[in-house]
Order: C-alpha cells, then structure tokens, then sequence
C-alpha cells in the first residue's frame, strides 16, 4: 500500500486526501486511521462488505460528515466542511444509493433545484436542462415529473444535475445497482467521459466485476480500515474477495453448483401459472415450477418477474376479467392478502427487506418467532420466550446467522444476516413454495454462497424453489432451469446444462 | 452507524438500552417535580392530595391508555372522546326515557364496541385514513346523540348509585377511579407485552408491509385495535359519569382529545409506530397529573395553565428529537 501512495505521489498531487481518518459514532469506529487519496482524473473504486465504512468515508469527503480524528485535504489544502452545501461549492458531489430528486418536480426543475434565483422562468430552465441533458447524450424529456421516469433515468438526471453544478469529484454510492446490463454499459461510457474531462470519480459497488472493469485503482475496506489499496491491473476477483473478507473463510468458495449432476430429478407440478395478466406490467405470463426443482426467473427490471411472484403470493392483484389462472397442486388459487397464501404454504422473499422484509425495531428472536405466530398451528394466545428462543436457536444455527448480541435490534446487522433473517422468517412457516426475488442484493460476499446453498438444500428437501434475479452468474449458479421474462412474458426456458449469460441476456433484450 | 455495533456490540449496548428508555426519563422528571413540590409547596405533600392527584388523572389516563395503543400500531383515533361522552349519554337519555338502567348500559357498551368496529373496518378493508375517519365518526357520534336528545347536559338519575360507585366509591379505601385505571393499565401490559395479539400490533406498528407479507391477518387485527380504544372510552365514561354525576357533551368539541395525545407523546409513544410501551403511557400520565395539581393548588388560572401545556409538549418533543434523532444520517442508518 505504501508503495502505491508513494508513486501516485510524486507523479501528481491528489484532489482529495484523508490522512489517518477516523469517525467514531457512540464510541465505535466507524472508520479508523484510513488513508486515501483521490488523483485528478480517475476512477478509484471503494470496496468492502457492509459496514466496512464505504457510505461513512464518502460521507466525509463529501462533506456530510466531519472526521472525529485525521486530516482531509482537498487539493493539498485542509478543508473542514460544515455542510454538504459547502462541498458542492468545492466542486464535491454524491450520487446517493437512495436517488435525492424531488418526485413531483420536473427534470429540469430538479437540475436546477438550489441554484434557483428568486424568480424562475420554467422556460428558461427547460431550455438550459435540455441542452445540458443532449450534450451529455441522455435521452429524457426535461419537462417529465421525475416520477414518472424509470430508476436508471433518474440517475441519469442527478448525474446531470452533478455536472451542471460543475462538480470536480463525483461519487458515486452502487450506481449500477438498479440499471440493466445495457444501461450499465452506457453508464460506463459515460464515467469513461467524465474522467477524460478531468473529473475524478469514487465508485462504490458491491459488483467486484465491475470495479475492476471500470476503475484505475481500488481500495479495499474492511471493519472500517483499509487494508488494500492497488492500481486494478494488479489486481482479480479473488485477491478482491480475500482482501474484503480477511481470514474468515467461505463455506463454500466461489460459486456453488459444481454438482450439479448430484440433484434429484424434478417431482410433481407443484405451481402452475396460465396466461396471467396484470395491467401493463404483465400480460400473458405462463409457467409451471415443479417439486425438488429451482426455477431461475431472469429478465430486466419491468419485465414483470417481481410482479408475478407478488401476483403468486397475494400481495398484488391480477386482472379480475382475463387475469389467467394460478393453479396451486392443480387446485385454482386466488389470493386477497398474502396470509391466504402464506396458509396454503407460498412463501415470498422479497426484494427490499428494508421496506417489507423485516421488524426494525425487534431483534433476531423476535423477528422469526412473529412469523411463526401468524401461521395456524404457531397460534397462540401468550406467546412462549422458551419456544422463541428455541425456534431462534435453530434458525440460527441452520442459516449460520451471526447473531452476536442477541438482543440487538435487527437493523444493527449485516445485510447479508439481515437477509437470513428474512429468509428464516419465510421458513418459519414451511412453505412448500418458496419464491426468493433477489436473494443476495446488498449482501456481503462472505454470506453469498451460504445463500446459495439453502436455496439448494430447499430443493433437495422436496420444495419447489422460484429464483428471481438480475444477477446472470447467480441464476446459472442455483437454477436447475431457467426462465426469461421480458416485458410481462416468459421468452425463454433453458435447462441449467444449455443456458449461458450470453443466451439469457439475448432472450431478455431481443 | 448502527451496523457496526456488532464491533464492539456490549459497549453500544448499554448505550442503547438507556437510549430506548424515554419513559424512564419521564419517571424520574415526574420524581423530581413530586419531590421538590412537596418540599415547597404547602399543601402537596400528603395522602390525601396524592389520592385527588392520581382521581384526577384517571379518566385521561384509561382514554391515553387507547390512544398510546393506536398509536403505536400507527394509526390514530380522534374520536375517542366523542364515543365517552356519546355511549354515556345514550345511557343516560334511555334511562330518562323508562329503561332499566343495566339494559341501558349495555346498549351503550354494544354502541361503543359498534362505533369501534365501524371506523377499524373502514379503515382496515377500505384503507382509508384513520386520522379523517374517525374524525368524521366522532361528528357523527356527536350528531346521533344530539338527534336523540338535543341537550348539552345529561344528569345521573339520583336513584343510580351504582353508577355513582364507580366514580366516587372506594374499594379498600382506595377509590374506584384509581383500581379501575391500574387494573386498565394492567391488562393494557399484559396485551402489550405478552400477548400474540400484541406482538402482531408492534409489528403492524414497526412494518406494516412487512407485517402484511408475513402474514399477520392485519385486517381483523385492526378492527379489534379500534374496539379496544372505543372499549377503552366507554370505561373512562364510566369513571367520568360517576365522578360527575352527568355527561357534559361539551367535552366533544373542547380539545381534550388533544390532551390525551399530549399524555401519550410526552410518555415516549413515537408517532413513527412501532415503539412505546405501557409503562411510557403511564409515567406520561403521571408527569401531567403532578403538574396540573400543582399548578391548581399554586391557583394558576386555566389560560397560564394552557401555555405551560402548549410549551410542555414542544419541551417533549424537543426531548424525543433529541433522545432520537432522525437525520439523514441515521435514516440511512443499516442499508
């Protein structure tokens, strides 16, 4: 690491530099003694597990935040920023996880959102937004509420308003995390663009492929310390991987299903989907997913995969007239709320466990012990702490859940002991269905595989499993057969042995 | 960062523990101002005023005892007092028209348990919002008893001493008011904290998707919420017909609903859901109840009084945002 930092330093002096950053939240380091610098004009990739102190680093150079101990340079000059505000007029900038557009404005009202003089002219801000947004190639309408657009869009149009705010340093928090492959294949040209006009970018992702397709160097952060710092030629997914994940080893390393040969043949039709239509987002849609089998659902976001699996699940609703048929052991199934069909024994992992995964204010215990409650034989007038704590155990121990304080509140986990948690929530109540969407988004490296391995075992105890997922090598890696989805049908059904990344990007795009 | 308290999770933990707690600062404030009026207020200290102190906090104590509840399953019940005063008066104008008077209690006890039933199941099946329902059902309360009996005040017969026993009778020596909110609060933690039913409410009250697609019948779960908060009323009527001796329904379009909500913010009830216990409902009580007494035996006039309330609450919530803070950063606190 050293070596690193005394060659980039006499070549060029950096625009950003934390020497021997710290920030301590409540007596705990969020991060600790970090080193880093950001040279003009490059993409320097951040990596690390959840919590390894990312979001808490870039926070502070972008100002959000101020170090507890360390120095931050910008431009070989001390800084100690009191706001954000104060960032931006230093020309530092973040795009958030979560995108920071006002919904109900327009595009170009959003550009121009804190800059606006005291008096507006809308026409005025249309016509500097759409020559802002042509020059930077990016198709939107600058008169569209940003409600209405779609998520890669709105990144576009907070990296446009990152640039008409003449930022210097761009960082970015998981950019890519909602954009299709084809977007993010722009989305790079575009980093490529900014860098070459003299933009230095922080790029922070979960992606490793990415980071290394895309950056010039990378740190790796782990337990809020840096322990790696290289210029990415040097560097591949596994010493990635080691760096991040330090001397805790992986279940399993790399990816899973090697024996694929091992896995029982396929039992009864289980889940049988007929034509069934909702509104736009699907039309038409058919499939079946059969016992001790795992059905990979692939496709862009939109093309009506999430959707279905709510549809499945009782969360959505299909079309009354022409809605199709949903046929449940050959019984037809036609769900109000998702009790109904968490009765019968579907379970639905979702997507964003943040938003209706899981109990943020209870721990561990009392997260998969509700769910055990609201089954019918869980039901109970009092409700047992031996029995939770029983029932927690197990869970625990079968998911591997790293559960250190038991009395910690959920949302002091990991996102990948978050997920379990979701996940051991469903099995609680020994679903014959288990539908995951997005399984392993925002889990750590280290917890991936172990997923990955449950979504096996599930298969193997005779269940049948739906994967859905934007992840191609995830899909390859679990399904014993995959599905396409594209615009609210299924294009495709390739087995396992037949599917490649190319042949499901195709089927999805085509 | 929260996430990274696994860390060093003991140390934060003790921190966090003494975080959650908000109504243990607000027993130990009640603590101190119980302590320093009795050393300087004349006429405080003693059994007999701490008796009146805790009669007085009574009624507001079983109404806050049903809206702490609502609220922390994140709804919100306006038209709690508006079913006190109406399901007495009923009772009240049907025994003034020649019916017995248990037929008549137990007409309004139905009326109570119906007008719950009625603003949970819109608000449950047809998603309305609960802050304008039961707005509107407390004016419709309001406008039923009206059309039944047009008069603002409606007198305890002087036969019904039954009725005078809950309010005014002891048990013990203790007076009724008091046993019946201890025993309220009782069941109201026994519900809350041990209860299937109540682990479903602080679910509902924390995530209510999340509660949806777990499977919490949370339809059903909301119609019995709002009928224990209009069960609740018809109890705190009770007290207050027998205390009384007549139901005033003035007491609908003054802000005494207000008063209960105050009671059950100050306590540590978030308006977030999810969080709060019995304990927070009760200690809120309490603060208030000194204070009002204090202030009535220092003969403060209602206006002053009124300004002390109105600052009390913005000290409360001050406190809360500040015991709490909800910044960017800690909303962003474990994605």
């Amino acid at each position: 690491m050293s070596a690193t930092k005394t060659k980039s330093d006499h070549q060029m002096q950096p625009v950003v530099e934390i020497r021997g950053g710290s920030k301590i939240y409540d007596g705990v380091h969020a991060i600790s003694e970090v080193d880093f610098t950001l040279l003009p004009g490059e993409i320097h990739a951040l990596t690390g597990e959840n919590g390894a102190g990312k979001s808490t680093l870039s926070k502070v150079i972008a100002g959000a935040i101020n170090l507890t101990h360390g120095e931050h340079l910008l431009d070989g000059i001390t800084v100690n920023h009191k706001s954000p505000r104060q960032a931006l007029d230093a020309g530092v900038c973040m795009v958030y996880q979560e995108t920071s557009l006002v919904p109900t404005m327009t595009v170009a009202q959003n550009i121009e959102l804190g800059n606006e003089k005291l008096i507006n002219r809308n026409r005025k801000i249309n016509i500097k937004a759409q020559q802002l947004l042509q020059s930077l190639n990016f198709h939107i309408d600058p008169v569209t509420p940003v409600a209405l657009l779609g998520t890669a869009k709105r990144q576009m149009v907070e990296i446009a308003r990152a640039v008409y705010n003449k930022a210097r340093i761009i960082i970015f928090d998981e950019p890519t995390a909602s954009l299709t492959p084809e977007e993010i294949v722009h989305f790079f040209n575009l980093l490529r663009n900014l860098k070459n006009s003299g933009v230095s970018i922080i790029y922070i992702s979960h992606a490793l492929e990415e980071s290394l397709q895309i950056s010039d160097r990378i740190t790796v952060l782990r337990d809020g310390r840096k322990v790696l710092c290289a210029l990415t030629q040097d560097m591949d997914r596994d010493k990635l991987v080691e760096a991040m994940v330090g001397s805790r080893k992986l279940t399993t390393p790399g990816r899973t299903g090697q024996a694929k040969s091992n896995r029982p043949p396929r039992g009864a039709k289980v889940l049988s989907v007929e034509n069934v239509t909702m509104g736009n987002m699907v039309k038409n849609m058919s499939f079946s997913v059969y016992a001790n089998e795992v059905v990979g659902i692939s496709g862009l976001i939109g093309s009506g995969r999430t959707e279905i699996a709510k549809i499945i699940s009782g969360a959505e609703k299909r079309n009354i007239i022409n809605g199709g048929t949903i046929k449940f052991h050959g019984k037809p199934i036609r769900y109000r709320v998702p009790r109904q069909a968490t009765k019968d024994g579907i379970a639905y992992i979702t997507e964003d466990r943040k938003a209706d995964g899981f109990f943020e204010t209870m721990n561990v215990d009392e997260n998969i012990y509700l769910a055990k409650l609201a089954t019918r034989p869980g039901w109970r007038i009092f409700f047992s702490k031996a029995e939770r704590r029983k029932l927690a155990d197990y869970w625990i121990q079968r998911l591997n859940i790293m559960a250190l304080n038991r009395k910690s509140t959920i949302i002091e986990y990991s996102g990948g002991n978050q997920q379990k948690v979701v996940i051991a929530k469903s099995l609680v109540q020994e679903p014959s269905v288990v539908i995951f969407d997005e399984p392993t988004r925002g889990v750590d490296v280290g917890a991936i595989p172990q997923i990955h391995e449950q979504i096996r075992q599930l298969a193997a105890e005779g269940k049948a499993v739906v994967v859905i997922s934007s992840y191609l090598p995830e899909v390859l890696a679990v399904s014993d057969r995959i599905l396409v989805a594209k615009l609210g049908r299924i294009v495709a059904d390739f087995p396992s042995e037949e599917a490649t990344e190319d042949k499901i990007m195709y089927a999805a795009i085509h | 960062m929260a996430r990274l308290t696994q860390i060093s999770s003991n140390a934060l933990q003790e921190k966090w523990k003494f975080k959650t707690t908000q109504e243990l600062v607000m027993l130990a404030l009640t603590g101190v101002l119980l302590v320093s009026f009795s050393i300087f207020l004349p006429g405080f200290f003693g059994v007999n005023n701490f008796l009146v102190l805790l009669n007085s906090i009574a009624i507001l104590g079983i109404l806050s005892l049903g809206m702490g509840m609502i609220i922390m399953s994140r709804g919100i019940d306006l038209s709690e007092v508006a079913v006190m005063a109406g399901s007495w008066a009923i009772v009240l104008i049907f025994v003034d028209q020649g019916t017995s008077l248990p037929l008549a209690v137990f007409a309004s006890l139905v009326f109570a348990l119906a007008v719950g039933a009625f603003s949970g199941a819109v608000i449950a099946f047809i998603e309305a919002p609960a802050l304008f329902v039961t707005l509107a059902v407390s004016f419709v309360v309001y406008g039923i008893v009206f059309w039944m009996s047009p008069s603002l005040v409606h007198y305890v017969p002087q036969d019904a001493t039954a009725l005078r026993f809950f309010g005014s009778g002891k048990l013990m020596g203790v007076p009724m008011p008091i046993i019946i909110f201890m025993s309220c609060a009782l069941v109201m933690h026994l519900f809350l904290s041990r209860s299937v039913p109540g682990r479903f409410l602080y679910a509902q009250g924390d995530n209510p998707w999340a509660a949806r697609l777990t499977g919490i019948p949370l339809r059903p779960l909301i119609v019995f919420e709002y009928m224990i908060v209009a069960l609740l009323a018809w109890i705190a009527g009770l007290v207050w017909v027998g205390t009384s001796g007549s139901v005033q329904m003035t007491v609908v379009q003054s802000p005494y609903i207000f008063d209960v909500i105050l009671v059950v913010i100050l306590g540590g009830v978030s308006l977030v859901g999810g969080r709060g216990h019995t304990l927070s409902i009760v200690a809120g009580c309490l603060f208030i109840g000194t204070m009002l007494n204090a202030l009535t035996i220092m003969n403060v006039s209602s206006d002053v009084q009124n300004i002390i309330r109105g600052s009390v609450l913005l000290l409360a919530i001050v406190i809360d945002n500040f015991i709490h803070p909800r910044d960017e950063e800690t909303a962003r606190q474990g994605d």
